[in-house]
């Protein structure tokens, strides 16, 4: 039995969400991957084209609602096909806002001092590599339909959230030891819970992902690491 | 848990030598909508019409198996099919109304079961017939006309309203929206919403979305057999059987 849809431009309809909805994850990677760099580097002449990007993202995810309107109102799409429909509105939603973090993220380059030291980016950095993988990993295992990656990702954000905890206490140390630090210290503090929730954002792609391919939600809840009381 | 209305085992029918159904076995819960699906010739008109003996009617055709309606064996050679009719209505694909008036197409079915020995019985009957099948303010000053005056849908809701006229317990709906626009077939969904309170009822369909609509569960057929049958939501978001999934995505080769 074949594969493909009796109605070739269904086909086609949907092989282009997908594609679409390709091209947002990689967009988001860059931009997050930018971000981060320019916060670590304290790079003020990235900051324009990361947000430039931003409205690239934006612009993706408004074209996905069109294509997924236009699915939904021409296809009815039914089992496997409504389940790729709805898991592309919420990835989208959620790749939309993982973008907005990482616009945040680059705005509060400004602010830094250029002579930032190590000992306090270092954990901020290991913190902005691990999302960027689970950020790769999950889009690896939406493309490849892999639901033990998908899974694994929803595990692992418990790393992030213990990560999140000790750049945080890096940032609040060297805070406290000059009042002086207090003004970028808070926008580095900022930066971090930004990175934080860009991974919940992360976990929810796994899920959504969890779902598409199987048909059902996760069962327990999300494992949760260390948490800063807000 | 809803209780089994109809219960079929091995159910295999022949037509001449070409076998249109093999070992069906599946339970209808009364009370309930159940949606039979499948591409054309898959044996889901078939199977309806066993319920109420239907193929009795074509010469060449054989039924094996069992098929029970509270315990009663429907194929059994000695049972009065007449009075099983009554129990099991049906509606088809064309709205078919008798070439009479609105009233006497309703109190037809009635008066030939004994049904409503006075005037005002059957006036009681045709009333709530039609208060049933959302038909009365249509039709209420005008019972005297032809039925077949009426529009597609109203004859449709007409002929439901023929259907339940005998009180009947179950009804078949072989394919009733497919002659309707959708105002009409939105009137008879919504129809089969207040029915199921009191009836069990088996529809066929070639809309996946009515099935959806309609159904609580749902039966996929293919080449006379019962693929796969389960809840109506588990089988339009996450059927088990591939060959379902094919089908109603519209994948089906």
């Amino acid at each position: 039995m074949s594969n493909e849809h009796t109605v070739k431009s269904y086909e086609e309809e949907l092989q282009f969400l997908k594609d679409s909805l390709i091209k947002m994850g990689s967009l988001t990677e860059s931009q997050l991957s930018d971000a981060m760099d320019a916060v670590i580097k304290v790079d003020k002449d990235s900051i324009d084209k990361i947000i430039k990007s931003d409205e690239e993202i934006n612009k993706f995810r408004s074209k996905i609602d069109t294509q997924i309107m236009n699915l939904l109102v021409k296809r009815a799409p039914m089992a496997i096909d409504l389940r790729e429909t709805i898991s592309s509105l919420k990835i989208s939603q959620d790749l939309e806002r993982i973008g907005d973090l990482s616009k945040s993220n680059a705005k509060k380059v400004k602010p830094l001092p250029l002579d930032l030291p190590d000992e306090l980016l270092g954990n901020l950095k290991r913190l902005g590599e691990l999302v960027m993988k689970q950020l790769n990993d999950v889009l690896d295992s939406y493309v490849n339909k892999n639901f033990d990656k998908a899974k694994e990702v929803w595990k692992k954000d418990e790393q992030v959230d213990d990560l999140t905890y000790i750049a945080m206490e890096s940032v609040i140390d060297f805070l406290s030891k000059d009042k002086k630090n207090l003004d970028f210290s808070t926008h580095l503090i900022f930066a971090t819970k930004n990175l934080e929730r860009a991974g919940d954002h992360i976990t929810n792609i796994a899920e959504t992902v969890c779902y598409l391919i199987k048909g059902e939600y996760l069962k327990g809840s999300r494992p949760k690491g260390k948490v800063i009381q807000e | 848990m809803s209780n089994v209305k109809i219960k079929s085992k091995n159910l295999n029918v022949y037509y001449g030598d070409k076998q249109a159904l093999f070992d069906v076995n599946l339970d209808l819960n009364e009370k309930e909508v159940t949606a039979l699906i499948g591409p054309s010739g898959c044996g889901k008109s078939t199977f309806i019409r066993c319920i109420n003996r239907m193929n009795d009617v074509i010469d060449i055709c054989k039924v094996t198996g069992n098929i029970e309606m509270d315990g009663l064996n429907i194929n059994d050679k000695d049972l009065d099919v007449v009075s099983l009719r009554e129990r099991v209505g049906m509606v088809f694909q064309k709205p078919n109304p008798f070439p009479k008036s609105i009233y006497d197409n309703i109190s037809y079915g009635p008066k030939i079961h004994g049904k409503g020995e006075t005037k005002s019985e059957l006036d009681q009957i045709v009333e709530n017939s039609l208060k049933k099948s959302a038909l009365w303010e249509e039709v209420k000053d005008r019972l005297d006309e032809p039925g077949t005056s009426l529009s597609g849908g109203q004859q449709q809701r007409l002929c439901i309203a023929r259907a339940i006229s005998v009180n009947p317990e179950v009804i078949l709906m072989d394919e009733p929206c497919s002659a309707l626009d959708p105002i009409a077939t939105a009137k008879i969904e919504e129809l089969i919403d207040e029915l199921k309170k009191t009836y069990t009822i088996v529809i066929v369909t070639h809309s996946m979305a009515q099935a959806v609509r309609v159904s609580q569960k749902t039966g996929f057929f293919h080449l006379g057999k019962l693929i796969e049958v389960g809840k109506t939501e588990k089988i339009f978001k996450n059927p088990d059987n591939k060959m379902t999934q094919d089908y109603i995505t519209g994948r089906f080769g």
